[in-house]
Order: structure tokens, then C-alpha cells, then sequence
């Protein structure tokens, strides 16, 4: 039996046609296995009070900027929330967190803290039982862990991520509010604990997290380019696994809270990188790599790439109001200070239409497009649009940091400044409160801007004609399949050119 | 010895395959930087040739949030003269990479005008007159609290021929083309050698 099982491994080293009979495991091409590199990270990322060490101090500081929104000054660039949240965590999120580290925000996030609290009954401990001879007793139990609160199930209808994807847009309409009224930034995080809150109480695990958090959805998106991953390591392991303490948790940890089954997890879009699989896996095979950017290329559904349309919208639209010059389109944009409800309207129905229908269509169009000049090709429409839509992620994650790299160059002193006078009460507890405004190389930044431009248009023809290669077989199919949206991305790199540079 | 005989040969087919490989790998990335190189260089040299340098005047209308001109085009060497009035509050004037910071008062034609160089009290002035001597996009943006939406107030100072834009645009279009080429070389050989690595 052994021997037999070797020589099939053996041979699918060598044939290609065997590899495909052999259990399927993810991806190995390129990964270094950081719990093997990095002495001393097993056993920390192991540690049951892990995630509770880095979940705390954020809490502590994100209680503190609710405060500073609630009773300090209401001037933004006063106040310790609006330049903390929107400048210094929105710029490490999606120029540092997300491209490097995929969804490691979830790991520090605080807002379903209470919720998963009240779910467990526990911050640091596990709740495990023998689904055999635990029945009875209090709460609900899952797997070999006892939950609390009501446990539902999240609605099939609802089990995508539409409602991330409407929400933030929804919210993203009223920017210009929550970036420059501390008492509206309370407003939305104090929202996102309460709705965290309520909804772990009602519904299992990180049913918040997985289906309705407004910034999970692009996290989600965009981690798929990220340079790590959690992931197993040997499929074989894993299909001969009976403990499945993955899925199920254990003594030693939490069944998976964001509802994977982590043994075959091959992409990152829905990992918390909360680290339990790590803990639950009775033969060490889960680990975390380290992997090439823009790994992942597979969008699963319309949802996923709807998200990839309203981002990289989003990042045009904020480009032109935020960056550009017309001062028109701010009054438009800012209802509650200016009143103008027509324009607001024009500039809400602009984002919407453009967002959700003109923008996908135009995508829609050249995809289709590409179908016609390669002929009769074998993959269904709909794998051809999702895997053409791919490229967009890397486009728009790097477009969205060309766009907040200026922000927090020419407005970083505020941190300093803030640091000292959070509230904006006068204080000067480091004695950085005076520092005045002080861009730093605003004349330069396009030139950093251009680079991540077009490092992201090169990922995206590189990754959308991975797909034309493996979508269309035929001599020559692949590049004319492709060539339409290549065209397209390259025509909207320019048009972020011309906005920043032109 | 018929073995080692194996052995050799084998090691130097590896070498053979690898080299072939690696040379791909060269032949591709120069392919792409040729065309990076040409495109960006065909972008940098299509920018249009300047006039004669001219003395432009501008007045800058400062309110919340914006200004007008929200766009200033001028071309490098030309000589620059701006005059202020503020709408509405006082609104600031900082343009990006000229050191040049002025403190716009309502109803006053005057300006305070602060500069790195200077340090203690700013020079009052009229007209602020400089040559525009760095080409580029240069965004001029309020310095003064002015209300929400002010650290988003600016315009655009773009001094000609600004070159950045067209060689960017030449950059992003050599990715594209230089990318096919690749495409259209890889769907031939790149494919063939991949089934005679199969086979
Ligand atoms: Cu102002």
C-alpha cells in the first residue's frame, strides 16, 4: 500500500497527465514557509492569547479616538480620528497591510471584539466539547466548541459579499463628510461595533465580518495579491485527516470563526488570518507563506467582481474630487456644509451609474469583444468575464495607492501634531502640537506615482493573459482574446495619468 | 561508465534546457524594456517645442474650497505674476516645490507672503513675480484652516512643456505593446517547449 502510494507520487513528479489523478493541494510554485523560516513565529502565532494581545491596544486606541470624535474639537485636521483613522490607517491598510501582509488588519480589528466575546464567553480560553456527550448544557454547540448567543445561520441569499460591496459604496457617496467631521467618523465606527455586536449575537462566528463589514469586502478583494497566505501544506495530510480540527476546532482552538474549511483554502479573500487553524491542527500542517504577489487570480463570482469594478471607480472618483482642482465638484460632493442637492445628486448618480453599470459594461464589451477576434472558445462566458476582470485587482490596488500617497505626504504632520493635542484641546503632551502643516516632497510624488501605476497595469496584463493562456488553447487565441482588455487597462492607467500628472 | 556516460549527458541537457530557459527569460525582459525604453522615450520627445518666454498675470480667486483659475498652464521660463483675493475667510497659497507660501486676507489686495528662507516676519506684497523654471504639475493648496473640506482645496499649476505626462503615457503604452509582442512569442515557442517538457 505505502509502496504503491509512493510510486504514484513518483510518477506525477514526472507526468503531467498522473499529476492531475493525484489529490489536488494549493499551490506551492514560489512559497516560503515562514513558520519554518522565521524562528519563534509557531509558537507565537500558537499562542491562545495571540490575537487577544493584538486585538487590545487597538481597541484601547480606537476607544480613545471615539472619544476624541465625541468631545474633542470638530475641526478635522484637529482632531485625532479624522487624521488617525483616514490618514495614517487608511494609508498603512492599502499601501502596506493589504499588498504584504493580505488580511492582517482582521487579526488587529476591533470592531467585532464584543461580539466574538459574547459568542465565546471567553478571550483567551476555548470552549471545547464532545459533541457526544457535551449535548445538553448551555449555549449552542458547533463542531467540538460551545458558542453562546443565537447562533442562526447567515441567509443563503446573503452568503456573498452584495451587501459589502452596496454598503461601501453607500458609505464611500458620503466621504466627504465622515473624512472632515469627527463627530460623522463616530458615527460610522461606533456603527460597525454596534452592528458587529449584534449581529455575532444573533448570527454564528464572523458572519459581520464575512458578509456585511463594509471594509472587509475590499480587503478581501485585494488580499488576493498579497505576498501571504495561510495555507496547508500537504494536501496528503489533510485527505487522510479524521480530526478535521480545522473545521470543527478542539481543545486547542476555535473551529474556523470566518467559516472556511482552512485545509483547502487556495485563496486568501476570506481569511481572517486569525490564526486558529494554526492552533486546531493536530499535525502541524497549517502554516503561513510567503508567496509572489498577485497569486491568487481566480474571482469566484460577480459579487467578487462588481467589488473590483466599485473600487477601482471609487479610486477615480476620489482622484478627481479630492485631488483635482475643481472646486465645483467638492461643493457637489459636500451636502452637509453646502446644500447643493442637485449637484450632490448628479455626483451620486455619476458614482452609482458609473460604478455599478458603465463601467462594468464598457468591461463587458471588451471582453466580449475578445470572444469574437479569438473565435469559438471552450470556457463558459461567465469564467471568461471573471477571470478578464482580474487584472483589475492589481490595477486598483495600486491605483488606490498612487492616490493615498500624496494624502498622507502632504498632510503627515498632522499625525505628529495630533499625537500631541488629540482632542485638539490645546495640549502638547510630546511637544509636537506647534508643528505647523508641512508637505513632504509634494513636487516629487508623482514620480512615485507613476512607478505604481504601472507596476499595477503590468500585473494586470500579466495575470488577465495568464488567463487568455489557460481559457483559450488555439495558436494566437490567447492574445487576441485578450487584447481588448489590455487595451482597456492600459486606457485607464493614462486616464489616472493624465489626472495625476496632466 | 555507459552509466556516467548517461549521467554527463543528461547533466548537460539540464544545462542546454536551462540556459534555453533562461535565455527566454533574457530575450523577454529586454524585448520589454526596448519598449519601455522607446515608447517612454517617443513620449518624452513628442512634447511640444516652447514659445519665446512671456510674462503671464493671473488673479487667484481663493473660497471655499477651491480657486479660479483652478488651473494655471504656463511654460517654463516664463515669467509669473499673481495677484489674490480671498471670497470669502482667509485662505492660504502654498505652491508645491517653489517655497512660496501666501496668507490670502478678504478684502485686502495685499498679501503675506512666508518663505523657508525668510524666517520671522513675511513680506507684505501686491503681486508675487517669479519665473517658472521647474516644468511640471505643481498643485497650490490652501495652508490655512478654512473649514472641512480644506485640506482638500488646491488647483493646479502646470508649468509646459511637462514632459513627466507624455513620457508616462509612452512608459504605460510600451507596457502594453511590449507585453503582446511577448504574448504572440510566447503562444509559439513558450507553448511548443512546454509540451516538449510534458512529452
Ligand atoms: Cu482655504
Amino acid at each position: 500500500m505505502f509502496v504503491q502510494a509512493k510510486g504514484i507520487r513518483a510518477l506525477a513528479g514526472t507526468s503531467p497527465a498522473v499529476a492531475t489523478l493525484a489529490p489536488r493541494g494549493p499551490a506551492t510554485a514560489g512559497r516560503i514557509d515562514l513558520l519554518q523560516a522565521v524562528p519563534g513565529l509557531r509558537w507565537l502565532l500558537t499562542r491562545r492569547w495571540f490575537q487577544f494581545a493584538m486585538i487590545l491596544p487597538n481597541l484601547v486606541l480606537f476607544l480613545l479616538f471615539l472619544m476624541a470624535g465625541t468631545f474633542g474639537s470638530p475641526v478635522g485636521n484637529r482632531n485625532i480620528i479624522i487624521i488617525f483613522v483616514w490618514i495614517l490607517w487608511w494609508f498603512l491598510l492599502i499601501s502596506v497591510l493589504v499588498p504584504f501582509l493580505s488580511r492582517a488588519w482582521c487579526i488587529v480589528c476591533p470592531f467585532p471584539f464584543f461580539g466574538e466575546w459574547l459568542q465565546r464567553r471567553a478571550l483567551v480560553d476555548v470552549r471545547a466539547v464532545d459533541p457526544k456527550k457535551g449535548k445538553g448544557g448551555p449555549g449552542t454547540i458547533i463542531g467540538r466548541n460551545r458558542y453562546f448567543g443565537w447562533n442562526l445561520r447567515w441567509p443563503k441569499s446573503l452568503t456573498n459579499i452584495w451587501l459589502q460591496n452596496i454598503g461601501f459604496l453607500g458609505l464611500c457617496t458620503f466621504s466627504a463628510l465622515f473624512l472632515t467631521r469627527p463627530i460623522v467618523s463616530v458615527g460610522i465606527l461606533g456603527a460597525l461595533f454596534v452592528i458587529g455586536t449584534v449581529l455575532a449575537v444573533l448570527y454564528r462566528q464572523r458572519a459581520f465580518c464575512n458578509y456585511v463589514c463594509p471594509v472587509s469586502g475590499f480587503l478581501g478583494l485585494y488580499a488576493m495579491a498579497s505576498t501571504i497566505e495561510v495555507r496547508s501544506k500537504d494536501a496528503d495530510v489533510c485527505a487522510k485527516c479524521k480530526d478535521k480540527g480545522c473545521l470543527a476546532g478542539g481543545e486547542r482552538g476555535w473551529g474556523c470563526p470566518w467559516l472556511m474549511y482552512p485545509s483547502k483554502m487556495d485563496r486568501n479573500n476570506y481569511c481572517g488570518l486569525c490564526m486558529e487553524c494554526l492552533k486546531t491542527c493536530p499535525y502541524a500542517n497549517m502554516t503561513v507563506n510567503l508567496r509572489p504577489f498577485c497569486a491568487d487570480t481566480r474571482l469566484k463570482g460577480y459579487d467578487e467582481a462588481w467589488k473590483a469594478f466599485i473600487m477601482l471607480t471609487l479610486a477615480l472618483a476620489y482622484s478627481v474630487i479630492y485631488l483635482g482642482p475643481w472646486g465645483f465638484l467638492k461643493d457637489w460632493a459636500n451636502i452637509a456644509e453646502k446644500a447643493d442637492f442637485t449637484g450632490f445628486l448628479i455626483y451620486a448618480a455619476s458614482l452609482w451609474i458609473l460604478a455599478l453599470l458603465a463601467f462594468p459594461g464598457l468591461y463587458y464589451v471588451a471582453v466580449w469583444l475578445g470572444r469574437r477576434l479569438a473565435g469559438a472558445d471552450i470556457a463558459p462566458a461567465k469564467e471568461v468575464f471573471l477571470s478578464f476582470v482580474y487584472p483589475l485587482v492589481p490595477l486598483g490596488l495600486l491605483a488606490w495607492v498612487a492616490f493615498s500617497l500624496p494624502l498622507v505626504l502632504v498632510n503627515g504632520s498632522y499625525i505628529l501634531m495630533v499625537v500631541s493635542d488629540p482632542f485638539g484641546w490645546g495640549w502638547d503632551l510630546f511637544g509636537t502640537a506647534q508643528i505647523p502643516w508641512t508637505p513632504v516632497i509634494p513636487d516629487w510624488t508623482p514620480y512615485l506615482q507613476v512607478p505604481l501605476l504601472l507596476v499595477g497595469l503590468a500585473y494586470g496584463l500579466k495575470t488577465g493573459y495568464g488567463h487568455a493562456r489557460r481559457l483559450f488553447t488555439a495558436r494566437g487565441q490567447p492574445v487576441r482574446a485578450f487584447a481588448p482588455v489590455s487595451v482597456l487597462l492600459t486606457a485607464i492607467t493614462v486616464l489616472f495619468l493624465e489626472l495625476y500628472l496632466g | 561508465m555507459n552509466v556516467g556516460r548517461g549521467a554527463g549527458e543528461g547533466a548537460r541537457r539540464l544545462a542546454r534546457r536551462l540556459i534555453h530557459q533562461r535565455r527566454g527569460q533574457i530575450v523577454s525582459g529586454m524585448v520589454l524594456l526596448l519598449s519601455l525604453a522607446g515608447f517612454g522615450a517617443l513620449g518624452f520627445l513628442v512634447a511640444p517645442t516652447l514659445p519665446k518666454p512671456q510674462e503671464r498675470s493671473f488673479t487667484v480667486v481663493a473660497r471655499r474650497y477651491g480657486y479660479d483659475p483652478a488651473i494655471i498652464r504656463v511654460n517654463r521660463g516664463d515669467t509669473v505674476r499673481l495677484r489674490f483675493v480671498s471670497e470669502d475667510v482667509v485662505h492660504g497659497f502654498y505652491l508645491e516645490g517653489h517655497d512660496l507660501d501666501v496668507r490670502i486676507t478678504p478684502m485686502r489686495s495685499t498679501v503675506e507672503v512666508h518663505r523657508s528662507g525668510h524666517a520671522g516676519e513675511p513680506e507684505v506684497v501686491e503681486e508675487i513675480v517669479f519665473r517658472a523654471e521647474r516644468e511640471g504639475k505643481f498643485r497650490y493648496r490652501c495652508s490655512q484652516t478654512c473649514g472641512f473640506m480644506h485640506p482638500f482645496m488646491l488647483g493646479d499649476f502646470v508649468v509646459g512643456p511637462n514632459r513627466l505626462l507624455p513620457t508616462s503615457i509612452g512608459l504605460a503604452v510600451g507596457l502594453l505593446l511590449g507585453g503582446f509582442i511577448l504574448m504572440l512569442t510566447k503562444s509559439g515557442p513558450a507553448r511548443a517547449m512546454e509540451k516538449d517538457d510534458a512529452a
